[in-house]
């Protein structure tokens, strides 16, 4: 039912929606009926129109002067088209200047690409062993594995912040000697921090995302691959990556614009190191900075936003189907 | 730039390093199933290698070093040495076959290790065995290998051998006091574990095909399952345990304080405020909201005569008493402040919004030509980042000195609309004009409902025609919107300051939380309106029912289950709101939640347990809601 089609309450009413009766033979009341129902849809587009407004409005003032943005609003820029201009980006750009977005730009790929590569591979290991490796205790873990997903990150972010400022250390009981387990390795203000983090928390719900597909994969494939004599190694790389790219494509996604769009992590583990920090904290450093720079706001958050918003267009149809699947992580 | 390069330099090596371990382990148990005498060599070679590694490593043999320290050749030959001399092992120990053959290899084999290692272990390392924890630590060894070997009713030996090889080293060198001792006492505390373990393993024999095929599978889903599993171990689990800990200690996790960080918490004005919680039934909202109510109860006991159901979706009873619902309730969440007020304000507000906005507009696109257009532009703001999203609506909200023209469209209008009323222009009077003929359009609707007795189709244009009308009062008499008038009669522009303004800033800043996860509940619920079958909206239409009814018996209840998981989802979501808060006010204007209060507390205060508490909070507060996500999605799965 992708065309509306009205249904007949009143014996005089009649549909107009396939266009076969001729415009001569409608009367006035016909008419006037026919516009009213045709309102539901024109409220779409209203609500459409004031959806995009505030984004409009933001892209519109990115192009203008300092001068021009605190002389008046955004949408008085159709009576001077002429003097619009691209030098916010430029001065946003300017890696000299006082925002340098370029360097927070390669820190948020820095960021974002080796967080979703890494959980990607992990994840894929677990859940195949999670689905068709049968070893002793395989439901019980699985079902802890994914409960995970109910800790909410800010609740381990104290004691990982510790942990890349000076290791983990462990204090044996009863024999009082104290182990390190992982040595200081000096992460703190490093955007390795963040991306290690960051594949840590996607873990789980990466693995319940992949399970569900990659367990349900048909099993004859697996039986007859394993009569043949393949080994799980050579089926795992040969039959079930390339047969879970839908999937792993829609987590990948999933996982870069939460990563790219991330301001809680990074703040915490680099927010206090100016050379490492993603374009998300640059941006609000640039807000907290009231009035002097607020004219550069419009085309840095333009520049910031740019990359998710492609990456959306160009693969909406997988981040649809890690929506529709992940609305459960935490 | 450069610094950039080198860090991803090192990422790209230290996964290639882990994926290059991780194919080389899958290769190696490979061979359990197809070539058991290579597979058992390497890992006797390996774990030489490894434990060579250890010991010289941490410099424990005689004349070993880093290889930082004293070079790699001083460092590396401990470990080629073990790792060959166990290669070696491993394939004589595949080919005895005979038992007892098996045993004293294995046993003579162990003693030698034994040897060598006490005799290696440097002087300043030799343990002074004491005598009574090491024979009370080999005891509970034995006891406990004993005992678990007795509740899995297997053959006790092997677990008697190992237990008492553990207890005796925990013993003999955990509880000593390492360097007093003398080269005898270093041999002993080596050859007795080293002996009893090499025992235990000349008990098994080689194995056949099948446990063959039972190693090669536990070992497998053992190195699938690692990498992942050592990751959420110390990512997740850890941490948030060590959470919980710190939550009783301290600012600085120095002393143990019991629950004084959560006492403190709930006792903050900052956190609960109803010190002015009458203030609610003065309000302007809970003025409007009980008449509201109350035309509900008239409405529901007329609808509860006529068809039994006082209150039913999609029935005349339903809109007065969510109206009227919501004013009393954010008359309450006016007068009551805080932060958990906050936080709840916002989960009912940006929850219901959200939700009802996606399904309105799901609905909508599904009968629209253009859907998927429409679709993805209410969809984009998903994909921009919270501190986008703030930073677009700071724009919106942006409010100027009365003086100045504004440039937020907020302001700009709300003063446009004050300008209007107060003015005496054409533009004035179109717009009242047009007012008036939606408010006459209002008043045919009610006027023919009630002629017709259809009098349940009244109430919704009813209520509308009582607010606009009450707006159109004002709009030709003292006028509406962004203006005052003083003494003299002069009359100025007056913006709102969205942001500043308190406690309604708190819905100001929701609009940004509903601008964004509108787009995720119409994805969602759109989804599964599609699901719906085409049979029962037939079926439906066939009986006569009409489109509203269609949506409200039909539609609504087939996708209850994913309204569901939306409205649960946005619950988390909102729970956990930081970016917004932080970035627009920082918690400042009464607008603090409990995410930014924990991230201050923690991070810009360090009062660490103060800040864990709350993390705490945070998660007991979305722990019910996401426990039922789970078993919802584990049913399903």
């Amino acid at each position: 039912m992708s065309q509306f089609t009205p249904v007949l309450t009143d014996p005089g009413d009649v549909s107009y929606d396939d266009g076969s009766t001729p415009v001569a033979q409608r009367g006035v009341v016909d008419r006037v009926y026919g516009f009213l129902r045709r309102i539901p849809a024109s409220f779409l587009w209203i609500i459409v129109i004031i959806w995009s407004l505030p984004t409009i409005g933001l892209l519109v003032n990115s192009f203008r002067t300092r001068d021009a943005q605190r002389a008046s609003g955004w949408w008085e820029a159709i009576g001077e088209l002429d003097d619009l201009t691209l030098g916010n980006y430029r001065t946003v750009m300017d890696a000299s200047g006082t925002v340098s977005l370029g360097d927070s730009l390669l820190n948020s790929f820095a960021i974002a690409i080796p967080a979703t590569v890494i959980p990607i591979a992990m994840a894929a290991f677990a859940a195949y062993a999670f689905a068709w490796i049968d070893f002793r205790g395989r439901k019980g873990l699985f079902i802890i594995t994914v409960s995970l997903l109910a800790i909410p990150l800010q609740v381990a972010l104290i004691p990982l912040l510790q942990l890349y400022v000076g290791g983990a250390h462990l204090t044996l009981p009863f024999i009082d000697k104290t182990i390190t387990l992982i040595p200081d390795l000096d992460l703190a203000g490093q955007t390795t921090a963040v991306w290690l983090t960051h594949a840590g928390f996607a873990l789980p719900f990466a693995i319940f995302l992949l399970h569900n597909y990659i367990s349900g994969l048909p099993k004859d494939l697996f039986e007859a691959a394993r009569i043949d004599g393949a080994d799980h190694f050579t089926v795992f790389w040969r039959l079930v990556l390339p047969l879970s790219i839908p999937v792993l494509a829609a987590f990948a996604i999933f996982q870069f614009l939460w990563t790219w769009n991330d301001y809680l992590i990074a703040n915490t583990m680099v927010g206090s190191n100016p050379d490492a920090v993603p374009t998300t904290i640059r941006i609000a450093n640039l807000a907290g900075d009231f009035g002097r720079n607020e004219y550069l706001l419009p085309s840095a958050a333009f520049i910031q936003a740019i990359v998710p918003v492609c990456v959306f267009f160009a693969l909406q149809r997988y981040f649809v189907r890690g929506l529709l699947a992940g609305s459960v992580k935490g | 730039m450069d610094k950039v390069i080198s860090t991803l330099l090192a990422v790209v090596i230290a996964i290639g390093v882990s994926a290059g371990i991780w194919v080389v382990a899958n290769l190696v148990f490979n061979q359990a199933r197809r070539n058991w005498r290579v597979f058992n060599a390497i890992i006797f070679a390996s774990t030489g290698f490894l434990v060579g590694a250890l010991l010289a490593g941490n410099r424990l043999t005689v004349g070993s070093t880093t290889p930082e320290t004293g070079g790699f050749v001083k460092f590396i030959w401990l470990p080629v040495v073990a790792m060959v001399a166990m290669g070696a092992l491993g394939i004589v120990l595949v080919q005895a076959n005979e038992p007892r053959l098996r045993l004293i290899i294995s046993s003579v084999a162990g003693v030698a290790i034994g040897v060598a290692i006490g005799l290696l272990i440097r002087e300043t390392s030799h343990p002074a065995i004491d005598v009574g924890p090491l024979i009370g630590w080999t005891v509970g060894g034995v006891a406990v290998g004993g005992g678990l070997a007795a509740l899995r009713k297997r053959n006790p030996l092997p677990g008697l051998l190992v237990g008492a090889a553990l207890g005796f080293v925990l013993g003999g060198w955990g509880s000593a006091d390492i360097g007093a001792g003398s080269v005898g006492e270093a041999l002993v505390a080596s050859v007795v574990p080293a002996a009893l373990l090499g025992a235990r393993y000349g008990l098994s024999s080689n194995p056949d095909a099948v446990r063959r095929a039972r190693i090669d599978t536990g070992s497998r889903s053992f190195i699938f399952l690692v990498p992942a599993l050592l990751f959420i171990l110390a990512t997740l689990v850890v941490p948030a345990i060590r959470t919980l800990v710190l939550s009783f200690k301290d600012r600085t996790s120095a002393e143990w304080v019991g629950l004084e960080n959560y006492t403190e918490t709930f006792q903050d004005r900052n956190t609960w405020n109803q010190e002015d919680w009458t203030n609610m039934f003065t309000s302007r909202l809970f003025l409007i909201g009980v008449p509201l109510l109350a035309i509900a109860v008239v409405v529901g006991s007329v609808s509860k005569k006529r068809t039994g159901k006082a209150v039913e979706l999609g029935n005349p009873t339903m809109a007065p008493l969510l109206g009227g619902f919501f004013f009393v309730a954010f008359a309450a969440f006016t007068a009551f402040r805080g932060t958990i007020a906050n936080n709840l304000w916002w989960v009912l507000t940006v929850v219901f919004a959200a939700t009802s906005m996606g399904l309105t507009i799901a609905v909508l696109a599904d009968r629209s030509k253009h859907e998927k257009l429409a679709k993805s532009l209410i969809f984009m703001p998903l994909a921009i980042s919270l501190v986008g999203a703030s930073v677009i609506w700071r724009f919106v909200y942006a409010p100027r000195d009365a003086s100045q023209e504004q440039t937020g469209l907020f302001n700009a209008v709300w003063v446009g609309l004050g300008r209007l009323s107060t003015g005496s222009g054409l533009p004035t009077i179109i717009i009242a004009v047009v007012l008036g003929l939606i408010l006459l359009g209002l008043l045919v609707l009610v006027a023919r409902a009630l002629v017709r007795r259809e009098w349940g189709a009244a109430v919704v244009p009813g209520i509308f025609l009582l607010l606009l009308g009450w707006f159109f009062i004002r709009y030709v008499t003292d006028g509406v919107g962004g203006f005052v008038e003083n003494e003299a009669g002069v009359v100025r522009a007056s913006p709102i300051g969205f942001v500043q303004e308190s406690p309604f800033n708190n819905v100001w800043l929701m609009v940004i939380l509903i601008w964004i996860q509108t787009g995720f509940a119409m994805v969602i619920l759109s989804a599964a309106i599609k699901a719906v079958p085409d049979e029962l909206l037939e079926a439906a239409r066939v009986d006569g029912a009409t489109q509203s009814q269609i949506f409200w018996r039909v539609t609504l209840p087939q996708i209850a289950t994913t309204i569901g998981v939306v409205v649960t989802t946005l619950i988390v979501i909102v729970m956990k709101v930081f970016d917004i808060v932080k970035v627009v006010t920082n918690g400042q204007f009464d607008t603090q939640v409990l995410a930014n209060d924990m991230f201050n507390e923690a991070f810009s205060n360090f009062n660490i347990g103060r800040g864990a508490a709350l993390a705490m909070v945070l998660f007991v507060s979305v722990l019910p809601v996401m426990v039922f996500n789970i078993r919802k999605m584990q049913r399903e799965g």
